[in-house]
């Protein structure tokens, strides 16, 4: 059985491998990440169905590194099973997907390779039972969106995504990597088994969780760090589908629930953490409500439902364990990914993605209405839907963490989740009344002129916004390229895994655990709102945001000029740095300095004293003597 | 001779440059036109010098090649315990060539053999107004070779003063013999510096006759000079001057490094160097910095060999005459932008790292410092001989360091060759042959606890990576685009019309990178070879 936990990390790895070597072959370049991944996908569900419950895989061999043991093993187990199916289900979606999608791109074999290795970088960090190994998966898909979302990178818009997520995530990854040598020396062994069972140092443990939870911050975008996901999107559509549905940003919500009998037993991490997810979801959900953009707004709702998961294991009680947050996570990745590639297939058909220009086209659209429509309802959280179950999973996990004396910081997640369930349903609300309502019946034309951005200044999002100029390029540099009948199955497909997919967390313990009354109130809460959107916008004719003032709208969509924020922190880290290197040219580096102007001086005096005169000679050459003769027999023993 | 056994087959090292000498004379008096023939005998004799070493390379654990032993008893001036002897006593010989001694032998031939590959005449006649320069170069090359020679291997003083002088008096004559001005100056300096350093000599030699009554320069002639004196040879003792014939020998030796010190360009006697060097023509050079370099130091590790039975730890005198020469050498050589002019520098700043070993005056000190002398000429060769081959290739300017810009794109191997010699010199890799030697220098001193003489040598080590890498700056980086516009204007045909006129100059080249590539390779060759 291990081979097969063995595999499913390799072979993703090998295939990005193969696939950058044949990447100017597109047809064997989708062939093999398409195949690899099916493989994957196949592998993962035999894990799935018939785990094999070890801890002690071994990878490569463990480090020799003395004191401190890094025996870098696999661990399998049904929590890690399910995560690694669901991840290679919506990898294999996705590279399906894109083999349409980028079709013309002719850097497609690069894209699908980063994919392939970015599934790697996941599976690695599911399967492993090391906190080095799951650093290591962290990392590389830490790179891997920097590629993918630079993908475009003859766009300036897109480089500056690109980094900008780089970076950021990486200033929260010294948080991570402090945290995890904190837990590793706390434990003396990197083992995940050693870790959570090594007792001792409450420093150590502090600083260690805490650290983690910053780190998770940054990958998953809860507030300080959240801005780097909405520019992401100038990524294409798959690469924003696979970084937000399965991996890179649900990736902190796994390692947080591997931790969570550690973080069970520690009060002041959770409560950062729900803090942290609290305000996140609110905020995030307020600003998906009024984005211009269709993929912008996902990306908020990523935002807000990541922080539902990482609230779930920040507000549940320790005998319920971390099943909620998992069930969500598997939840969202369907959906998400649905949604994603629905809007995808939605931009190549409109051209765009801002909302003023994508108005009613869903209408004509037979397959990918109902995939819309479900994914949205799955969002929102309508009843039989797998996003239903999974959030009111969360929200009574929280009550009963509540209810069972979590105090303060669970009174908060439940709060927060319930204004978030209202604020989700009336942005799902508004984005399908905005997508289904004929044009016609809006009485008047969309708005042409969005696709304007501001050359001279990419920094800032307009509202006009700037992420569909990719769409807009890619569909004006091709045309209306057909979709092909695999990629209309993978949203179809994803579309019944919405409805289904429920079944999968029957297995998951803790997985769906609904209580009547809460489900009873969100139900009502999600009703409500969508009724209100639906009265607020005149039947869909209006857009409900268009009735909050410019005022507030305009930083809104912006996201508050958190960006320029950013910017300054970077110019003041700038700033110190040049502090230090003028104070090392300027200081340290004077006393080298001052030994060459030396050397030469003296050489200067030296070449003034030498001028070739015999008699000058002879006289040195006395005194020498003398002096020598002197010392010599005077020192001599 | 009455008693004095002569073996001559090991005298022929000394013999065949001697040989060839008196074939060139004979030769020019038969045919005074011969331009390459003198040349010719000398580089054979050189040759057949170098190979005749060779079995003396062999020797180790202190075993000799001797000749000119005195067998019977002599009675004479050389009176004493010392030359008796009577049966059963180490017998005195004149002549004695051990494994160091030849090692050094094998490098001054080998060394002269390059010096007469780049000073090889261009055309084979001679239009009869020409002076017969050639000839008389040969011959004066040969002389001080065979000067050198003796020096190594001789015991006595007669011989070691006698071949000292025969090394030194050609090679003035050959710096003076171009004529020209420079060339003048530099040799009334050399001149008038080596007839004081002479008179020196001779008074130290003196006074070491005086104090142990032996005319040997051997370590039981200086075990003699006093019973209380052979008393303390085993361990150190607290009396400073157990005798006066003790101050006498500490005086005779002082005496006799000041005077070799002049050879070797010790600062304070150093300042004929870059006169000399920059008067010269580049192989005289070339052969001042190599050959003489050597004799220098094989005259004065025969006296300090016989010394070290004393047991004296160490030597002030000579730290202060390492530490000046290397620390005013480097200076100098910073500022310089004559190359010949930084070799000469250069040579001053390498003769203080020669001498640095001999503050331990040791078997260990003599090794290191024989090492870091071979170092050096090896890596001399190379650059001078590059620096020879350049001038041919641009006479007017090839001597200054803007000269050798680009010369990696002109001529890679070329400018590889003095990389290579470069680097060695600095010690830096992968001149790993200089790295070594440098380390092998500093071995005794740490070992002896000269705590102070190290970090002077240790800073000096830094200041002349700078010295060199200012050269080799220049050899790496491409010219100016102003400069190779310049040249693409003009495009140089001379180079061309003299470059196939220079055959030997080139093997001279390639010789002696040869050596220094596979020392450099292999350091582990030369530090056997000296045991």
């Amino acid at each position: 059985m291990s081979w097969i936990v063995r595999m499913i990390i390799v072979l993703p790895a090998l295939a990005a491998l193969v696939g950058l070597l044949t990447r100017r072959r597109r047809g064997l370049a989708a062939a093999v990440a398409v195949s690899v991944s099916a493989y994957v996908a196949v592998l993962g569900l035999i894990q799935w169905v018939a785990p094999s419950r070890t801890a002690d895989i071994e990878s490569i061999g463990s480090l020799p590194l003395g004191d401190l043991s890094v025996p870098l093993h696999l661990l399998s187990d049904r929590v890690s099973g399910l995560v690694a199916f669901v991840v290679a289900l919506v990898v294999l979606g996705i590279q399906v997907f894109t083999a349409w999608y980028l079709r013309d791109d002719p850097r497609y074999g690069q894209f699908a390779a980063t994919v392939s290795l970015f599934a790697a970088g996941m599976l690695l960090l599911v399967q492993s039972g090391d906190l080095v190994l799951m650093l290591v998966g962290w990392e590389v898909m830490g790179w891997c969106s920097w590629l993918l979302i630079g993908h475009d990178s003859e766009r300036a818009a897109a480089r500056r995504a690109a980094y900008k997520a780089f970076i950021v995530t990486r200033v929260a990854d010294i948080a991570m990597v402090v945290g995890i040598v904190a837990l590793s020396v706390r434990a003396r062994s990197t083992d995940l088994m050693a870790v959570l069972t090594a007792g001792g140092d409450g420093t150590l443990l502090t600083i260690g969780l805490v650290g983690i939870v910053i780190g998770v911050a940054g990958k998953s975008g809860l507030v300080p760090f959240h801005d780097w996901l909405p520019d992401a999107m100038e990524g294409p559509t798959p690469a924003s589908a696979l970084i937000h549905a399965a991996t890179m940003v649900a990736a902190g919500t796994y390692v947080i629930a591997r931790l969570f009998s550690l973080y069970a037993g520690h009060d002041g991490a959770r409560t950062l953490l729900a803090v942290l997810t609290a305000v996140t979801m609110v905020y995030a959900a307020l600003l998906a409500l009024v984005q211009t953009d269709l993929k912008r707004m996902l990306a908020y709702s990523t935002l807000s439902q990541i922080a539902i998961m990482l609230s779930a294991l920040a507000a549940a009680p320790a005998e319920l364990g971390p099943g909620a947050g998992i069930a969500h996570l598997v939840g969202h990745a369907f959906f998400k990914a649905l949604l994603f590639l629905g809007a995808g297939w939605l931009s190549v058909l409109a051209g765009a993605t801002a909302v003023a220009a994508l108005r009613g086209r869903l209408r004509p659209t037979g397959a990918l209405r109902w995939s819309m429509g479900i994914g949205l309802a799955a969002l929102a959280g309508v009843p039989p839907l797998i996003g239903f179950f999974t959030k009111d999973t969360v929200i009574d996990a929280a009550l009963e963490g509540a209810t069972g004396g979590g105090g303060f910081r669970a009174w908060l997640v439940v709060v927060a989740l319930f204004v978030t369930v209202v604020l989700t349903a009336a942005y799902c609300t508004r984005a399908w009344l905005l997508l289904d309502t004929p044009v016609a019946a809006t009485g008047r034309l969309p708005d042409v002129e969005p696709a304007v951005v501001a050359e001279e200044d990419v920094a800032v999002v307009t509202t006009t916004d700037s992420a569909d100029d990719a769409e807009v390029e890619r569909v004006h540099a091709h045309g209306h390229a057909p979709i092909t009948l695999p990629a209309a199955l993978v949203v179809s497909v994803l579309a019944a895994l919405t409805v289904v997919g429920t079944l999968f967390l029957a297995s998951l313990r803790g997985g769906v655990h609904v209580g009547l009354l809460s489900a009873l109130l969100s139900v009502l809460l999600v009703a409500g709102a969508a009724y209100a959107v639906w009265s607020l916008s005149d039947r869909g004719r209006l857009d409900v945001a268009d009735r909050i003032p410019s005022r507030v709208r305009e930083p809104a969509v912006r996201g508050f000029g958190v960006d320029t924020a950013y910017v300054g922190f970077g110019r003041a880290v700038t700033a110190v740095a040049r502090l230090v290197v003028a104070l090392d040219r300027d200081v340290v580096d004077a006393y080298p300095r001052a030994t060459a102007v030396v050397a030469r001086a003296a050489g200067r005096a030296g070449e003034r004293s030498h001028r070739a005169v015999p008699s000058l000679s002879l006289l040195s050459l006395l005194v020498g003597v003398v002096v020598v003769a002197v010392l010599g027999v005077a020192a001599w023993r | 001779m009455k008693g004095l056994a002569i073996d001559y087959s090991i005298l022929l090292p000394a013999i065949l440059p001697v040989a060839g000498l008196v074939l060139v004379l004979v030769l020019d008096l038969v045919n005074p036109r011969l331009r390459q023939v003198p040349y010719a005998v000398a580089a054979l004799a050189a040759l057949g010098s170098a190979v005749a070493t060779v079995p003396g390379l062999a020797l180790g654990g202190g075993s000799t090649r001797e000749t000119f032993c005195l067998t019977g008893r002599t009675g004479q001036a050389t009176g004493g315990a010392t030359a008796a002897g009577v049966d059963g006593l180490p017998q005195v010989c004149l002549w004695q060539a051990d494994a160091l001694g030849s090692t050094l032998q094998l490098a001054a031939a080998v060394s002269a053999l390059v010096c007469i590959a780049l000073a090889w005449p261009r055309t084979r006649r001679r239009r009869p107004t020409d002076s017969t320069r050639e000839p008389v170069e040969a011959v004066l090359l040969l002389a001080a070779l065979a000067g050198t020679i003796v020096v190594a291997a001789s015991r006595d003083v007669g011989t070691w003063l006698v071949a000292l002088e025969l090394a030194t008096l050609p090679v003035i004559a050959l710096v003076a013999l171009s004529g020209r001005r420079s060339a003048v100056a530099g040799a009334t300096q050399l001149l008038v510096t080596s007839l004081v350093s002479f008179a020196l000599l001779v008074l130290g030699v003196a006074l070491w006759f005086a104090a142990t009554g032996s005319p040997f320069l051997t370590p039981d002639a200086a075990l003699s000079s006093g019973g209380a004196f052979s008393a303390a040879s085993g361990a150190p003792t607290s009396v400073v001057f157990p005798s006066v014939s003790g101050g006498v020998v500490a005086l005779a030796t002082v005496l006799v490094v000041a005077g070799v010190g002049f050879k070797l360009s010790l600062v304070p006697f150093h300042a004929w160097t870059p006169t000399a060097y920059a008067g010269s023509s580049v192989p005289v050079a070339t052969f001042l910095a190599t050959v003489s370099k050597i004799a220098a130091l094989a005259a004065l590790l025969v006296v300090l060999r016989a010394v070290a039975a004393l047991g004296t730890p160490a030597l002030v005198s000579i730290a202060l005459l390492a530490s000046l020469s290397m620390t005013l050498g480097n200076l100098m050589a910073l500022r310089q932008d004559d190359v010949v002019r930084l070799l000469a520098w250069s040579t001053v700043a390498q003769a203080g790292w020669v001498v640095l070993p001999l503050v331990s005056i040791s078997a260990l000190g003599v090794g290191a410092s024989a090492t870091y002398l071979l170092t050096y000429v090896i890596a001399t060769l190379v650059a001078f001989a590059v620096v020879a081959v350049t001038l041919r290739d641009r006479p007017g300017e090839g001597r200054s360091i803007a000269a050798y810009e680009g010369l990696w794109q002109r001529s890679p191997w070329r400018a590889g060759a003095l990389a290579l010699a470069l680097t060695s010199l600095a010690g830096l890799p992968p001149g790993i042959i200089g790295l070594v030697g440098k380390i092998t220098a500093l071995r005794p001193v740490v070992a002896e606890g000269w705590v102070w003489l190290a970090v002077v040598a240790a800073v000096n080590a830094v200041v002349g990576v700078a010295v060199y890498l200012r050269w080799l700056r220049a050899v790496i980086t491409a010219p100016d685009v102003v400069a190779g516009a310049a040249g693409s204007e003009g495009p140089g045909p001379a180079p061309v019309a003299v470059a196939r006129r220079r055959p030997v100059m080139v093997a001279g080249l390639v010789l002696a990178s040869a050596i220094l590539v596979v020392v450099s390779v292999q350091p582990d060759l030369l530090l056997r070879l000296l045991g």
